[in-house]
C-alpha cells in the first residue's frame, strides 16, 4: 500500500491534539453544569466576596478565559491548588504522588491481560477454558471492587489508609481491573482469534513447509492489530481504573478526577482529565510507532544470497 | 531572627513529640473541608480547627462560663461600643513567632474585608466595625452597636498576620491544608487523614503527643476497630451501634452536645400551609414520643435521655427558653382534625383536600441526619400518611441543602433539619424576613419586631425578654414544628482518661486528655 504512512500520521496528529482538545471540551462541559464553584463556597445570599473569588479562580470571563489561563499555568507545570476536594493542597504535588499510583495500578492490571495475550498466542491457555473465563469475565468490576474494598477494610481497619493498606488496595485493585468486565477474557479470546485468522493465510502454510516457525512469520503481520487491541485494552483499563480507585480508595488520579467532578472542583478536574488524555496520546504514539516500524520492516528489500 | 523562630517552633513541637503522652487515633464523620477557621463548613471542620487555634473567648465545658486562654485583660470601652483587649504575653504561633495585637486586628480586618468569601466572617461583619492596634499586645475592637455581652460574640479564632499577604483570604490558600495557629496541636491535612502534632506553649500543655483523624466509613467497621483497640475513639457513634458499645467494658459512651435542635420547617407560602391552623394541626399530628422511640431509640421516661423535646427555637438549658410554653410529646388527632376543618380542609375518602384538591406534602430531610435519627423521614411521612395526607419524601444532599434549601429556593412543603447554633443562641437569621438562613422565606411583622428588639437590646434582660416573647409567638405561629435537642454519643476506649467533651467544639479541653 503506497499510503501506509497515512494511518500512523492520523494517530500522531490525534495524539498531539488530544491533550489540548480534552481539557477544552471538559472546560466547556463543566461550564454547562448548573451552579458555580464560587457560589458553592460563598453563596451570595449568605456572604460577600463571591465575585472576588470568581475573579481569583478566573471564572468571571467565561470558559475561554478560564481555559486560556489554565493552559498558561499548565504549560509551566503550575496547576494551582484544589478549591474544595483537597482544599489548599498543591495540585502539582498531589498529581506527582497520584500518577505513579495509577500507572502502577494499570501496569499491574496489564500483567493479567498480558498473561492472557501471551497465553493465547503461545497456546498454553487452552480453548477449553473459554467458557469458564467468559463466566468470570461477566462479573462487573464494581461488584468485585466492592468486595475487595470490604476485605481490605476488615483486615486493616484504621491502618487501611496507611502504606500497607494502600499496597493491599493496589494489588487487589489490579486483580479486579485485570480480571473483571471481560478484561482477561477479552485478551485471551481476542489474541487467539487474531492469530488463528492469520495462521490460515497461505504464506504461513508455505513457511511451515520451509521449516520456519509460525510465530516468527505471523507476528509482524498481526503486530499492528495486536497493538490496536493492546491500546484498546489499556484504555479500557484506564477508564476502569477510575471506578476501581474510587471503590477501593486508592490514592490515584482516577479518584481525584471523580471527586473533582462531583464537587465541581475545576482545579482538580482539568489536570486529571489531561493526565488521562496524555495517557491516551502516549498509547496512540506507541501504536503509530509500532505501525511505522512494521511497515518499514515489511518494505525492506530482503537480502538474496548470490547463487 | 528567623533562625530563632525556627528553633522555637521546633522546640515546641519537639517538647510535644518527645513528651510522655500517647497517640490518639479516632474516626470522624468525614475529613475536614478546610483547616482555616474562616471557611468552617461542617462540624468536622469546627472540631478539627479547635485543636489548632485558640478562640478569643470560649465557654468552659463544665461551668459554661466564658473563659479565655489568650486574653490577659479586657475592658468595655466607648460606652459599650468597643472592647479593649490586652493579650497575654509569650504565646507562640506554631511557626515560632509570637502572637500580638497585630494578629488580632489582622483577623478582624480579614473578616471585615468584603473580598474574603467567608460565610463565617459574614456573621461578624454585622456587628464588628473595625479594630485598632493600641500597643504590642493591646487592641480595640469596635462594634456597630452596643452589645450587652461582647465577649459572648467574640468567639472567633485568631489568625497569624505573617502567613497572609493581604486581608483578602481565599479558601484555596495553603493555609487551609497546613495552618499555623496557637492551639495545642499543629495540624496538617493529607489526602486521607489529618495529623495533629502536639505543640507545647505557655498556655497549652497537651498530654497527648499526636492525634490522627481519619474518615469513619462503614459503622460496623468503625465499631470493630474501636473494640479491637485499633482506634481509641469515634466522634459520632451511629444510634444502631450504641447498644453494642454500651455492653462493652473497654469502651465508654460519652454524650456530645451539638448545641443544636431539630425541626420540621413548614413552607407557609404554600396553599393550605399558609393558614396557621393547618400548621398547628400538623404540630399536633406529629407524635414525638413515637418518633423518638423509633428513630433515636429513646423511650419516654428514659433517664439521662440524650433527646429532649423543645417547644420553641431554643434548647431547654438556654436562658432564652420560655418554660411556660409546653412541649407536645404525643399526637392529638381529634384536636388536629378540628383545626384542619376550621381552616377549610375537607376529608374525602380518608384524605385531606384543600379547595377540592388533594393535598400532597413534599417532605425533604438533610441526608446525613439519617445517621443520627434512623428513618426519621419515613416515620414522619408515615405519621402524616396515617393522618390523611399524601406525601412524597426525599433526602436532600448537603450541596442541595446549602445552595437551595437554606437560601429559600427549594420547592418542598416540609423539610426536616437540624440547627446548630454554636456559640450564640441568636435565631434572627432563621426567622427574620431578611434572614440569611430563612428556609421558606417566612415573614411576619410581629416576629421581625421581636427579632429587632433582640438586636437592639443593650442588656441581657432585654435580650431574654425579647426572645421569651419570640418563643411564645413562634410556638403559636409555627413556621417550624420544633422537635427536640438531640445529643449524639461518642465512643472512647477506657484507656483515654480526662476526656471532657465540650459542647459543639468538642476538643476545647484537649490539654487534659490522657491515654495509656
Amino acid at each position: 500500500m503506497k499510503r501506509w504512512w497515512l494511518r500512523p500520521a492520523v494517530r500522531i496528529g490525534a495524539a498531539l491534539s488530544l491533550p489540548l482538545i480534552v481539557p477544552a471540551i471538559i472546560t466547556w462541559l463543566i461550564w454547562a453544569l448548573p451552579g458555580d464553584p464560587a457560589s458553592l463556597i460563598c453563596p451570595p445570599s449568605r456572604c460577600k466576596g463571591t465575585e472576588e473569588l470568581a475573579k481569583r479562580w478566573n471564572l468571571h470571563e467565561g470558559p475561554g478565559h478560564y481555559f486560556q489561563t489554565w493552559l498558561d499555568g499548565a504549560l509551566s507545570l503550575d496547576f494551582g491548588r484544589s478549591w474544595f476536594v483537597y482544599m489548599g493542597m498543591d495540585l502539582g504535588k498531589l498529581l506527582s504522588e497520584s500518577i505513579p499510583v495509577t500507572l502502577a495500578l494499570v501496569a499491574l492490571a496489564m500483567f493479567w491481560t498480558g498473561t492472557g495475550v501471551v497465553g493465547a498466542a503461545s497456546g498454553w491457555i487452552s480453548q477449553r477454558l473459554d467458557p469458564l473465563l467468559q463466566t468470570v469475565g461477566m462479573i462487573p468490576v464494581l461488584v468485585i471492587a466492592l468486595v475487595g474494598a470490604a476485605v481490605v477494610d476488615m483486615k486493616y481497619g484504621f491502618g487501611s489508609s496507611g502504606q500497607e493498606g494502600q499496597m493491599a488496595r493496589l494489588l487487589i485493585g489490579s486483580a479486579v481491573l485485570g480480571l473483571a468486565d471481560g478484561a482477561f477474557t477479552g485478551a485471551v479470546t481476542g489474541t487467539r482469534g487474531l492469530f488463528r485468522r492469520e495462521e490460515k493465510q497461505r504464506y504461513v502454510g508455505v513457511a511451515i513447509l520451509r521449516g520456519e516457525r509460525v510465530l516468527s512469520n505471523t507476528l509482524p503481520n498481526v503486530t499492528p492489530a495486536l497493538m490496536g487491541q493492546l491500546r484498546a485494552r489499556m484504555l479500557h483499563l484506564l477508564s476502569g481504573a477510575v471506578v476501581v480507585e474510587v471503590m477501593l480508595k486508592i490514592n490515584g488520579v482516577g479518584e481525584m478526577l471523580w471527586l473533582g467532578t462531583l464537587e465541581q472542583d475545576f482545579g482538580v478536574v482539568l489536570p486529571t482529565a489531561t493526565v488521562f488524555a496524555l495517557a491516551s496520546s502516549t498509547l496512540l504514539l506507541m501504536q503509530a510507532c509500532g505501525e511505522i516500524l512494521v511497515a518499514l520492516h515489511v518494505r525492506r528489500s530482503p537480502r538474496v544470497e548470490a547463487a | 531572627m528567623a533562625l530563632r523562630r525556627t528553633f522555637l517552633a521546633l522546640g515546641g513541637l519537639a517538647m510535644g513529640v518527645l513528651g510522655t503522652g500517647a497517640t490518639l487515633k479516632y474516626y470522624e464523620e468525614a475529613l475536614p473541608t478546610s483547616l482555616n477557621p474562616l471557611f468552617a463548613d461542617t462540624m468536622v471542620d469546627a472540631r478539627a480547627q479547635e485543636l489548632i487555634f485558640d478562640r478569643l473567648w470560649y465557654r468552659d465545658a463544665i461551668t459554661n462560663e466564658l473563659s479565655t486562654r489568650i486574653v490577659a485583660r479586657h475592658d468595655v470601652a466607648e460606652v459599650g461600643r468597643a472592647i479593649k483587649i490586652t493579650l497575654k504575653e509569650g504565646i507562640q504561633w506554631h511557626d515560632g513567632t509570637t502572637m500580638s495585637a497585630k494578629d488580632l486586628c489582622f483577623t478582624v480586618r480579614a473578616m471585615l474585608d468584603s473580598r474574603t468569601p467567608s460565610v463565617v466572617a459574614a456573621a461578624y461583619q454585622e456587628f464588628i466595625s473595625g479594630c485598632e492596634i493600641q500597643g504590642p499586645s493591646v487592641a480595640l475592637i469596635r462594634f456597630r452597636k452596643v452589645l450587652p455581652n461582647p465577649r459572648e460574640r467574640l468567639g472567633f479564632a485568631i489568625l497569624p498576620a505573617s502567613q497572609f499577604s493581604s486581608t483578602s483570604i481565599s479558601p484555596d490558600l495553603e493555609f487551609s491544608a497546613r495552618p499555623i495557629g496557637t492551639g495545642p496541636f499543629k495540624g496538617v491535612r493529607a489526602r486521607r487523614e489529618v495529623i495533629f502534632d502536639a505543640f507545647n506553649n505557655s498556655h497549652h500543655t497537651p498530654s497527648l503527643v499526636q492525634l490522627q483523624l481519619r474518615e469513619g466509613g462503614d459503622p460496623l467497621l468503625q465499631i470493630r476497630s474501636l473494640e479491637g483497640a485499633e482506634v481509641e475513639g469515634i466522634i459520632v457513634v451511629p444510634p444502631g451501634s450504641r447498644a453494642d458499645l454500651r455492653a462493652s467494658d473497654e469502651v465508654s459512651l460519652k454524650s456530645y452536645d451539638l448545641r443544636s435542635w431539630w425541626y420540621v420547617a413548614v413552607n407557609s407560602n404554600r396553599a393550605a400551609l399558609a393558614d396557621k391552623r393547618v400548621r398547628q394541626a400538623l404540630n399536633l399530628l406529629i407524635d414525638r414520643n413515637q418518633l423518638r422511640e423509633f428513630a433515636v431509640g429513646v423511650q419516654a421516661g428514659d433517664r439521662n435521655s440524650p433527646c429532649e423535646f423543645i417547644s420553641g427555637p431554643f434548647v431547654q438549658t438556654s436562658p432564652f427558653y420560655n418554660r411556660s410554653i409546653p412541649t407536645v410529646p404525643t399526637a392529638n388527632r381529634a384536636k388536629a382534625d378540628a383545626l384542619l376543618k376550621s381552616a377549610g380542609l375537607e376529608r374525602v375518602g380518608g384524605r385531606w383536600q384543600f379547595n377540592g384538591e388533594p393535598i400532597t406534602l413534599k417532605v425533604g430531610m438533610q441526608a446525613n441526619l439519617n445517621n443520627e435519627a434512623t428513618d426519621l423521614l419515613e416515620q414522619i411521612g408515615n405519621q402524616l400518611g396515617d393522618a390523611g395526607f399524601d406525601r412524597q419524601t426525599s433526602k436532600v444532599s448537603a450541596d442541595e441543602w446549602n445552595q437551595e434549601v437554606v437560601s429559600g429556593q427549594s420547592d418542598f412543603d416540609l423539610v426536616i433539619g437540624k440547627w446548630s447554633f454554636g456559640l450564640v443562641d441568636a435565631v434572627n437569621d432563621l426567622f427574620h424576613t431578611n434572614g440569611r438562613k430563612n428556609i421558606f422565606n417566612y415573614s411576619d411583622a410581629a416576629t421581625d419586631a421581636l427579632l429587632d428588639e433582640y438586636e437592639n437590646a443593650i442588656t441581657d434582660t432585654e435580650q431574654k425578654d425579647a426572645y421569651h416573647k419570640l418563643h411564645a409567638l413562634l410556638a403559636e405561629d409555627l413556621p417550624y414544628l420544633f422537635l427536640w435537642k438531640l445529643d449524639t454519643k461518642s465512643g472512647w476506649r477506657t484507656e483515654v482518661r480526662g476526656n471532657i467533651i465540650t459542647p459543639y467544639f468538642y476538643f476545647t479541653e484537649i490539654d487534659a486528655w490522657k491515654a495509656d
